[in-house]
């Protein structure tokens, strides 16, 4: 245990500059924990010697050198008090900006009680001792005086954020360029920044026995059905674990089909997006240590849906719009119809393109499957490489899969120029849709279609496309159908599925979310009647 | 129950896509069998006849609310003859389960894939089938109503044949007298069957009665008219000499044209029509399994839902030969015209008679 008589030696740097800000970000952490209960309970702190306390606050730690514990004697009535934080999460200068110095830097002698006036703001009184060790892993200092019935904490985290930039797997041409990172607060900065609505709830959740993951868990009080925000919410809080560590963990815990390919959540690095929907009437979730967002419930076109379409005049949104959908279709079945079609249905194709295809299928060794799964693995090769691969080294990726492999296959006869083809547009098809999460379900599914046509042509797709229509007319996501607009069809909903209606046509929030206001109060063009 | 409720939209959409089956394919061939070129009017008639069914049916549900078909005869005939019937009425609808799987098969072995086995095109259809019927009757409904769409690109196809059609075929009309064109429209009857799900399915729509009806003596209506227009066209396409060679004049039209992009349009048509034959295959199983669940005391239809499922692949692998094919297609057909349109007449009069009613239903 250090004691200092001249505090002062502490301070690495003199004039340590006034970090007011970062302090202000945790304070909505600590307002959950903050009680004001005045009652000496059993877990409260009792009369002990401030040294007891000290070793006894301690003791939890184990044997931690992190933990540092600084005991001070102010000089203007002799009273002690000793400081505890975790040196690692802490930010040293705030420290001694925001507690020594007021103490000791005033030349009139100010005691413990008048500098708690004057950090009253970020200065919060605690009884309980059991908050200890929370306030302490959440980056505060903790103040215990000679008066041992309680103590105080102040948030002094240190700041570890990287700067706010445009994700890079949401890339839009137009809009806003800003993205979440990995804090909590500021995450929900970038949120709150969009809506500036008192209705916007932020309720924290905490999971993790031993991570004490938090999340936010948002949406809008007078639009979101409040049965969704209790599903949520009850979902989060049954969950069990020892370790939390990332989104995808609370995904697969709170989702409905574990088992099926589609995400059932749409997971987003956009504020904006994300502000979009919460204004639908769906619930989003937030998270500290991951700059990814869910959003819930959402139906199959959600994920379809990009900012950039309502930045586009609507005509061109539209035509975007549909096209992503096709590239849906496209990307699931057309490798399964080229297989279909040279291995079972020769006569579907017109009389110019036989001798074509013939010729350039004639001297191929392989059935049409063994290639179509060949290019595909090859791509998907290829495409985990360069996600892997520093991009320095992606460009000799990019050469080496497409010209040398694209190529070399070709002239060495093992694969067809047509499936090449084939392959290319499959893969860009399933690179369009604006989620990660919808393209890699879609990419997983081509492959039993693909088999499926290998072996009943024809009615092997249909069969694929009437199981997986089906799947998603049976799928729910917290009590709302997964393939809203069309199942259950509600004809004013595909005003923003298959194209993207002008705005003074979007007037009403879609139907499967069951907004508590259905009508968003669209009225754009209200010059244009009189 | 609550949450397996359809709208009466989605009965309308599970009455049309039950209705348009396998009969399509071959209706304007076995109508010309017996009422030469007259045949488009004996559908007509058929038409006609169909609605007396449907509204004898209506008025039958009408009467028990909310109840199965297999839960309104018991109540009409007593416990004991009740279970029989309700056997009965299951193995009827199996059987038209089994008739349909045996007619896809046997159009899909003819014109998609020669060489597969038979049990293999089977089966895949009754794993799809079991896989639906797994579910409740509105995600069916929903599913139903999102295929839909796809009849108009069958309807566009068979369009296509205006280029090239002949009316003076059709005439003169009537010229195999009004006793045969009538006497022959009981073979049309048997290829509206459809309309008869609206026994099981009529329980679950929260629509008013009086929506229901016209719903589904619409859909049935849209129906006859799409039919009508089928063979219609293909008699107009046709000569009366030809149709007797082509035992599936629509495709053999289809197979006729060729677009640029398309060679065989009858592929492409086959590939649409076997979604439309999926659906009536659901319906019927689904309301099979509803059979099987009351008969053995089940918690929900889906228990019951596999044994019927394999039990209906097994029985339609039987017939292999097209003589064989075409004895089952006639007995069950005539079962089918008696159970499906003719008895619920019967149990209508019953009901009338007998004064049975539900508590609570709307008319008195």
């Amino acid at each position: 245990m250090t004691f200092f008589k001249k505090p002062k030696k502490l301070v690495q740097t003199k004039n340590a500059p006034e970090n007011q800000d970062s302090s202000h970000e945790t304070n909505s952490q600590d307002s959950s924990q903050q009680t004001h209960s005045q009652e000496s309970q059993p877990g409260g702190v009792q009369n002990l010697s401030l040294n007891e306390i000290l070793t006894k606050v301690k003791e939890p730690f184990s044997a931690t050198e992190d933990l540092l514990t600084h005991e001070i004697e102010l000089p203007s009535d002799k009273s002690r008090i000793a400081l505890l934080y975790i040196e690692s999460i802490v930010d040293k200068q705030l420290v001694q900006s925001m507690i020594l110095n007021p103490l000791f830097v005033t030349d009139k002698e100010i005691n413990f009680n008048s500098f708690k006036q004057m950090a009253s703001i970020d200065l919060k009184k605690h009884t309980e001792m059991k908050q200890v060790q929370e306030l302490l892993l959440q980056s505060n200092t903790l103040i215990f005086t000679d008066d041992t019935t309680c103590f105080y904490a102040m948030s002094t985290p240190v700041k570890t954020q990287r700067d706010i930039t445009e994700p890079d797997n949401e890339t839009i041409i137009r809009g806003a360029h800003e993205g979440f990172i990995e804090n909590l607060s500021m995450n929900l900065a970038l949120v709150r920044k969009r809506l500036k609505t008192p209705r916007l709830t932020v309720k924290y959740l905490q999971v993790g026995k031993e991570t004490h993951t938090t999340i936010a868990l948002l949406y809008v009080d007078n639009i979101a059905n409040p049965e969704h925000v209790k599903e949520v919410e009850k979902r989060i809080k049954s969950i069990e674990a020892d370790a939390v560590y990332t989104p995808g963990n609370i995904e697969e815990s709170i989702e409905d089909k574990p088992f099926s390919f589609f995400p059932q959540m749409l997971s987003t690095e956009r504020p904006d997006r994300v502000a979009a929907n919460l204004m639908e009437g769906r619930v989003a979730l937030v998270y500290d240590t991951s700059p990814t967002a869910h959003v819930m419930p959402v139906n199959f076109f959600s994920f379809y849906q990009s900012v950039d379409d309502y930045n586009k005049r609507w005509h061109i949104g539209s035509f975007f719009r549909f096209v992503r959908i096709m590239g849906f279709f496209i990307a699931m079945g057309l490798p399964a119809v080229y297989i279909a079609i040279v291995s079972f249905h020769f006569e579907v194709i017109p009389f110019g393109l036989i001798l074509l295809i013939k010729s350039s299928l004639e001297d191929i060794p392989y059935p049409p499957l063994f290639e179509a799964l060949l290019m595909e693995l090859t791509i998907e090769l290829i495409r985990e490489a360069s996600i892997r691969l520093p991009t320095r080294i992606g460009s000799t990726i990019a050469i080496v899969g497409g010209l040398v492999i694209g190529d070399a296959v070709v002239k060495a006869g093992l694969v067809s120029n047509l499936m090449i083809i084939v392959v290319a547009i499959t893969a860009i098809a399933a690179y369009i849709v604006p989620s990660n999460e919808m393209s890699a379900a879609v990419r997983i599914l081509r492959f039993p279609f693909m088999v499926a046509a290998a072996t009943l042509g024809f009615l092997g797709i249909v069969f694929g496309f009437l199981i997986l229509i089906f799947h998603l007319c049976k799928l729910y996501t917290f009590g709302s159908p997964y393939f809203a607009p069309i199942a259950p069809l509600n004809l004013a909903d595909l005003k923003d599925a298959f194209i993207r209606a002008p705005f003074w046509k979007q007037n009403t929030r879609p139907k499967d979310v069951t907004a508590q206001k259905v009508d968003n109060a669209n009225h754009t063009r209200k010059w244009d009647k009189s | 129950m609550n949450s397996h409720t359809i709208t009466h939209r989605q009965l309308f959409f599970l009455i049309v896509q039950t209705q348009i089956g396998v009969g399509v394919l071959s209706l304007p061939f076995s109508l010309f069998t017996k009422a030469k070129i007259d045949g488009w009017i004996s559908l007509i008639i058929a038409g006609l006849f169909i609605q007396f069914s449907i509204l004898a049916i209506w008025k039958l549900c009408d009467r028990f609310p909310h109840n199965t078909i297999y839960e309104i005869l018991p109540k009409l005939m007593g416990k004991n003859l009740g279970l029989v019937f309700n056997f009965i009425y299951t193995l009827h609808f199996a059987f038209i389960s089994i008739l349909i799987l045996i007619m896809y098969n046997s159009i899909v072995g003819k014109w998609i894939l020669f060489e597969t086995p038979h049990w293999v095109i089977i089966f895949i259809m009754t794993a799809v089938g079991y896989y639906f019927i797994t579910s409740s009757p509105r995600e069916i409904a929903r599913f139903f109503v999102i295929v839909t769409p796809l009849l108009i690109v069958l309807f566009v196809f068979i369009l296509y044949a205006y280029t090239d059609v002949h009316l003076l075929y059709i005439f003169p009309v009537g010229q195999t007298g009004m006793l045969t064109i009538i006497k022959s429209s009981s073979d049309a009857v048997v290829a509206l069957l459809g309309f008869d799900a609206s026994l099981v399915f009529l329980a679950y729509s929260n629509g008013t009665p009086a929506k229901n009806i016209k719903v589904i003596s619409f859909a049935s209506f849209c129906i006859t008219v799409l039919y009508a227009f089928i063979v219609f066209t293909t008699y107009i396409f046709f000569n009366p000499a030809e149709i007797i060679i082509v035992p599936e004049p629509v495709l053999y039209m289809l197979k006729a044209f060729s677009f640029s992009i398309i060679e065989r349009t009858d592929l492409v048509f086959l590939s649409i029509w076997i979604i439309s034959v999926a659906t009536s295959f659901i319906s019927y199983l689904f309301i099979a399994a509803k059979g099987v669940q009351t008969l053995f005391g089940l918690n929900d239809h889906q228990k019951g839902a596999p044994y019927v499922a394999i039990f209906c692949a097994v029985i339609a692998i039987i017939p292999n030969e097209k003589l064989e094919v075409l004895m089952w297609n006639k007995y069950i057909s005539l079962t089918s015209l008696i159970f499906s349109a003719l008895f619920p007449i019967v149990l209508l009069l019953i009901a009338v008679l007998r004064k049975k009613q539900e508590k609570g239903a709307a008319s008195s």
